[in-house]
């Protein structure tokens, strides 16, 4: 599905960068956690495999899909928007040219949110709100979904509920999914791959691999159950 | 008062800066952007005077500097990310700078200082057909481009995802704003302008509602802040533009009062 090689990134476009010979092979199917430190260059590639930003050197390659898109909440800047969620999800609707309105109620009821269309988006807590970002990010039927950092500011009951749906859908609906996380647990829980960055490289491994390579005894025995 | 010309255009102008402002003021307002309105507004003054001294029309001659201020901004954001308030300083100061030294040459044969201030009285027939068609164009494409700009202002990265063309619908934007500035200018003048773009926005989204209901509101309001401005500037014989922003300020202490005031009262309600 996305095949990224020799990728190399700094935001100048002269070295040091910020990504390294950067190789991953992303295929359908797949429930991909990148991580890594902060600052590490999560969010660049993630900005990169959008399109947001150019790659220095190197090239991706990806299967023209649709792509769903899940950002991370930023209250402070969104306080105060004056939008209801139904507003927000049709205008959606109207961007990706989709005719049926009732794809907005489809949607909402997949994330249990559908009694609340005429609630302000800034009134919402913030595991509504990822919630119906994640009801709007798969209203056009993508084939890949991309997240950052999905359970930033969500309550731990949300955080089950939304990786719940996350992982139906991965399972059920063979969406692939790339997530930008620090969560290790849902990493843990949801994941089949972990692109772990680390000094710039990057390193694909399945989540039993990295537990043992990076993990302590104790980390790995909290996430054992998971893993 | 009806039976005067100048007066039917001035009506007839500020019903259409009534409905114009809060339309282009609400996306600017949302993404926090009032200073761009303030900045735009500003350099039109620059537009007026150079038309001015070219024996120009200056309602034209403010529409198409603020527009190039407007671009210029936006090109200039790509660059100045982390700091995009000097680049309203640097276009504030340019225009400024050029406004200042035409006037201040004496080479104007008209007095600039109406345009500051606002007047009834220079409003034309002319005038009132080039902000009329100034204004219809722009209230179409506001309603061609509302979704993409809903989302701009909302998440513009959702937006790129969604492929709405980000950058050119930021410049239509831009020339937008400049066309509700200079639809404006005659009767509001330079100095309070901005408060037209914002005021009415602000007032409305006291309501807390959604972005229908609160924009419908922003219009309801700015053509009851400015009409008010205009009549009760007429009789007691000052300069509308100022006035209307006080009435503009009333409006939304008002609002805010009345609001509150609800609010107490259903605390209490639920108290009992």
């Amino acid at each position: 599905m996305i095949t990224i090689d020799q990728l190399c990134f700094s935001y100048n476009g002269k070295p040091p960068f910020l990504l390294k010979d950067i190789n991953l092979e992303i295929k359908s199917g797949d429930y991909i956690s990148i991580i890594g430190e902060n600052g590490c260059g999560k969010t660049t590639l993630m900005k990169i495999l959008l399109g947001f930003l150019k790659p220095t050197a190197g090239s991706i390659r990806m299967d023209k899909n649709a792509i769903g898109y899940v950002p991370q909440r930023n209250d402070a800047a969104l306080a105060g928007f004056p939008i209801t969620v139904e507003e927000m999800m049709d205008s959606y609707r109207r961007l990706l040219k989709i005719k049926d309105k009732s794809i907005i109620g489809d949607s909402l009821k997949l994330v249990g949110m559908e009694g609340h269309k005429k609630f302000l988006v800034g009134n919402l807590s913030g595991g509504q709100t990822q919630k119906i970002w994640i009801a709007r990010a798969i209203m056009g039927a993508p084939s890949l979904l991309i997240l950052d950092e999905p359970s930033t500011g969500v309550d731990t009951d949300s955080q089950k509920e939304i990786y719940g749906f996350l992982r139906a859908m991965n399972l059920q609906q063979k969406i692939t999914i790339i997530a930008v996380e620090h969560n290790l647990e849902a990493v843990f829980s949801n994941s089949n791959k972990i692109f772990h960055i680390q000094n710039g490289k990057g390193h694909l491994c399945t989540p039993q691999k990295y537990a043992e390579e990076y993990l302590h005894v104790k980390e790995r025995n909290r996430y054992h159950a998971t893993v | 008062m009806l039976q005067y010309s100048f007066m039917q255009n001035a009506i007839v102008v500020s019903f259409l800066i009534g409905i114009l402002c809060p339309c282009i003021g609400m996306f600017i307002v949302v993404r926090r952007y009032s200073m761009m309105g303030d900045t735009l507004s500003h350099a039109s003054l620059a537009g007026i005077a150079i038309a001015l001294l070219w024996g120009q029309n200056p309602v034209a001659g403010a529409f198409i500097f603020t527009s190039i201020c407007g671009a210029f901004i936006e090109f200039l954001r790509n660059y100045f990310k982390k700091h995009t308030d000097l680049i309203l300083s640097v276009t504030l100061s340019l225009s400024i700078g050029i406004a200042i030294t035409i006037i201040s040459s004496g080479k104007l044969k008209t007095n600039a200082e109406s345009y500051m201030f606002g007047s009834v009285l220079t409003v034309t027939r002319t005038d009132m057909l080039t902000i009329l068609v100034l204004g219809i164009i722009s209230v179409l494409v506001i309603m061609k481009l509302y979704h993409q700009l809903i989302y701009i202002s909302y998440d513009e990265e959702t937006a790129k995802v969604a492929k709405v063309k980000v950058r050119l619908i930021n410049y239509i934007f831009s020339v937008l704003v400049a066309s509700a500035v200079a639809a404006s200018i005659r009767i509001v003048g330079v100095l309070v302008l901005s408060s037209m773009i914002t005021l009415p926005v602000a007032t409305a989204m006291q309501l807390e509602k959604g972005f229908k209901f609160t924009l419908v509101a922003s219009v309801i309001f700015s053509i009851i802040d400015i009409m008010t401005g205009l009549f009760l500037s007429y009789y007691i014989d000052v300069a509308p533009g100022g006035f209307t922003a006080i009435v503009s300020v009333i409006m939304l202490l008002l609002v805010i009062a009345v609001r509150n005031l609800g609010k107490i009262v259903k605390y209490k309600q639920k108290a009992v």
